[in-house]
C-alpha cells in the first residue's frame, strides 16, 4: 500500500487567518447548524441469537449487502451513461489512477462508509452510556398494557 | 404497482439514496414474501412436532411456541433480518429528509401560511390547531412505534415535519408500494366498507382520530366535499406535516393535536368518526376510552367506523402477527389479538346491540393488496 504524504502540520500566520476565514465560527451571518435526526428508535432491542456477537454480524452483513447493492446500481448508472454518451468504454476503466483530490474524496467517503457500518458497536456503547432504554420488550408491553 | 406520488412535502433523493431505498424495497420483499412463509414451515415440520413429543399435546396459545420458535435458527435469521430491515427502511428515508430539511421546512411554512384567495373566491384552506402543553400519551413515549427513530410526535427542530416527512415515504415503502400513490389504500378501504354497507350517508362532519399525516383524512375529504372533516393526532411534526400536505394536495381539513382519549370537541360534534389501524397502537385502559369519547362525539344517528388488522387465527398465525409486538414496538398488538373489540365498545358505553365487528375484503380496483384467506380487514363499527 503506497504510503499517504505527510502533510505539513507548522502553522503560519497566513494558513492561521486562511483557517480563520475558511471557518467563521460565531459570526452572525454564519448559517445555523443542520438539524440532526434521530438514527435509533426508542425501545429495547431485542437479542436473536444466543451469541449477541452473531446478531452484530448479521446487521453488518445486511448494512454491506445494502451497500454494495448501492454501489452496484451506482457504477451501472455511471458505465451506462458514459457509453450513451460516447466518452469511455467499460475496458479504459481498468488500470486508471486518483490523482491527489480525488485519492482525498474517497478517504474521507471510505471513513464515513466505515462509520455507518459500525454502528452496530455504537449502539452498545449508547446503551452503556444510558439513554433510558427500558430493560426488555416484555416491560414495554406490559406497560402499555396496563 | 402504482409509484409513490412525489407532492411538494417529499424531498428529492440522490442516487445512492434512491438505490437505498430500492434495496431495502428488494430486501423486504424477499423476506416478507419468500422467507416469511419458510417460518411456518418451520413450525408445521419441526417446532410444533418436537413440542407434540415433548408436552403430549399440540400448543395451545402462541406464548407456549415462543420460546421454541426464537429458538430455531431459521426463525432467528429470519427474524434478525426482518428487524434490521425495518431498520434500514427508517434509515433510507431519513437521509434525503436530513439533507433536505431546510427546503421542507420553507415549503411546509409557505403551504400552510397560504389564506383564502384574494377575491375570497379561492377553495377554503384547512386549519392546523396545535397544543405544545397536550401529554403524549404513555403509549407513545414507551417505545417508537414501528421503530420509526423519534416516533410521530418528537420535534428536531422548530415547527418540524421531518416525522411527517419520514411516515410518509416510510410506510409506502413498507408496504412495497401496495398503499397506493397517496398512502390511500386504508382510507379507500374504509370509504368502500360506508359505501357497501351504509351507500345512503353522506356525512357532512367527519373526525379521523390518530390521523398521523392525515393519508386517509385526505381520502374522506375528497369523497364528501360537501363534509368539514378534521383530523387529530398527538403528534406535533405529523400533523403539521398533515397540514402541508393537504394543501399541497388541494384538500381542506382541520387537523388539531388532541388525544382521542378526551377531546375538546363539543358533544354529538359529528356524524361520521373513522380511523385506520389506530386502535392497536394504543393501550388497554386507552382504547375503552377512545371508543367512550367516540359515542359522546357522535351526533344521535352518527356512525363510528374503526379498521384495524385481524391478528391471526392459528397459534402460529397468531405468533408471526406478534412478531411486531416484540420485534417492531407494535407494543399493544399482542393484546390486541386475543381482543373481543364489541366488549370494548360496550365498556365505551354502546349497547351491545348497536355494535358490529365485522370483516371486510373490498371490492377495489385500488386495493393492490394480494387478499388471501389470511388477510381481510376487521372494521369495528358501531352507531349512536
Amino acid at each position: 500500500m503506497p504510503k499517504p504524504k505527510k502533510k505539513s502540520t507548522r502553522s503560519t500566520p497566513a494558513v492561521a487567518a486562511a483557517a480563520r476565514r475558511r471557518a467563521p465560527a460565531h459570526s452572525p451571518t454564519a448559517a445555523p447548524a443542520p438539524v440532526r435526526l434521530a438514527r435509533v428508535a426508542k425501545g429495547k432491542k431485542p437479542q436473536y441469537f444466543s451469541d449477541p456477537a452473531i446478531d452484530k454480524l448479521l446487521w453488518m452483513t445486511l448494512t454491506l449487502m445494502e451497500e454494495l447493492s448501492v454501489t452496484r446500481d451506482r457504477l451501472d448508472t455511471v458505465e451506462r451513461l458514459l457509453a450513451a454518451k460516447k466518452v469511455l468504454r467499460r475496458a479504459e476503466l481498468e488500470g486508471w489512477q486518483p490523482d491527489a483530490k480525488a485519492a482525498a474524496e474517497r478517504v474521507a467517503a471510505r471513513g464515513r462508509y466505515v462509520d455507518r457500518m459500525m454502528r452496530a458497536m455504537h449502539v452498545e456503547l449508547e446503551e452503556i452510556a444510558g439513554r433510558g432504554m427500558p430493560k426488555s420488550e416484555e416491560e414495554v408491553v406490559a406497560a402499555v398494557e396496563s | 404497482m402504482p409509484a409513490f406520488k412525489a407532492h411538494a412535502m417529499q424531498p428529492s433523493t440522490l442516487l445512492d439514496e434512491q438505490a437505498r431505498q430500492d434495496f431495502v424495497g428488494a430486501l423486504r420483499g424477499h423476506l416478507s414474501g419468500r422467507l416469511m412463509p419458510g417460518a411456518y414451515k418451520v413450525y408445521e415440520s419441526r417446532v410444533e412436532p418436537a413440542f407434540r413429543a415433548r408436552q403430549g399435546r399440540a400448543p395451545i396459545d402462541q406464548d407456549e411456541i415462543r420460546k421454541p420458535m426464537t429458538q430455531d435458527s431459521f426463525y432467528q435469521f429470519w427474524s434478525a433480518m426482518q428487524r434490521r430491515s425495518q431498520e434500514l427502511l427508517w434509515e433510507s428515508v431519513i437521509d434525503p429528509t436530513e439533507r433536505e430539511l431546510p427546503e421542507l421546512l420553507q415549503r411546509s411554512a409557505r403551504l400552510r401560511a397560504k389564506k383564502i384567495g384574494k377575491s375570497g373566491k379561492g377553495r377554503r384552506r384547512g386549519t392546523l390547531r396545535l397544543n405544545p402543553a397536550l401529554e403524549i400519551p404513555r403509549y407513545h413515549r414507551a417505545a417508537d412505534i414501528h421503530l420509526q427513530p423519534g416516533g410521530y410526535h418528537t420535534d428536531f427542530t422548530t415547527d418540524d415535519v421531518s416525522a411527517g416527512v419520514i411516515y410518509d415515504k416510510g410506510i409506502n415503502l413498507y408496504m412495497g408500494g401496495a398503499l397506493g400513490p397517496e398512502n390511500n389504500l386504508m382510507g379507500d378501504t374504509l370509504l368502500a366498507y360506508l359505501r357497501e354497507k351504509h351507500p345512503a350517508r353522506q356525512p357532512k362532519r367527519i373526525l379521523d382520530i390518530g390521523c398521523a399525516i392525515g393519508n386517509s383524512t385526505v381520502v374522506w375529504a375528497r369523497a364528501f366535499p360537501q363534509a368539514r372533516v378534521h383530523g387529530i393526532d398527538v403528534g406535533a411534526p405529523v400533523l403539521r406535516y398533515a397540514h402541508a400536505r393537504a394543501e399541497a394536495l388541494g384538500v381542506a381539513i382541520d387537523f388539531s393535536q388532541q388525544n382521542a382519549e378526551a377531546t375538546d370537541f363539543a358533544d354529538g360534534s359529528f356524524d361520521l368518526i373513522v380511523s385506520h389501524i389506530v386502535l392497536h397502537e394504543t393501550s388497554k385502559s386507552a382504547l375503552p376510552r377512545i371508543l367512550g369519547e367516540c359515542r359522546r362525539l357522535l351526533a344521535p344517528g352518527g356512525l363510528m367506523l374503526h379498521l384495524e388488522i385481524p391478528r391471526g387465527r392459528t397459534v402460529i398465525e397468531k405468533f408471526m402477527h406478534n412478531w411486531e409486538s416484540y420485534n417492531n414496538n407494535e407494543t399493544f398488538a399482542r393484546y390486541m389479538t386475543g381482543i373481543d373489540l364489541q366488549a370494548e365498545a360496550m365498556k365505551g358505553g354502546f349497547p351491545a346491540a348497536d355494535v358490529l365487528v365485522d370483516q371486510f375484503i373490498p371490492k377495489l380496483d385500488v386495493a393492490q393488496m394480494n387478499y388471501t384467506e389470511h388477510f381481510f380487514w376487521k372494521i369495528l363499527a358501531a352507531h349512536r
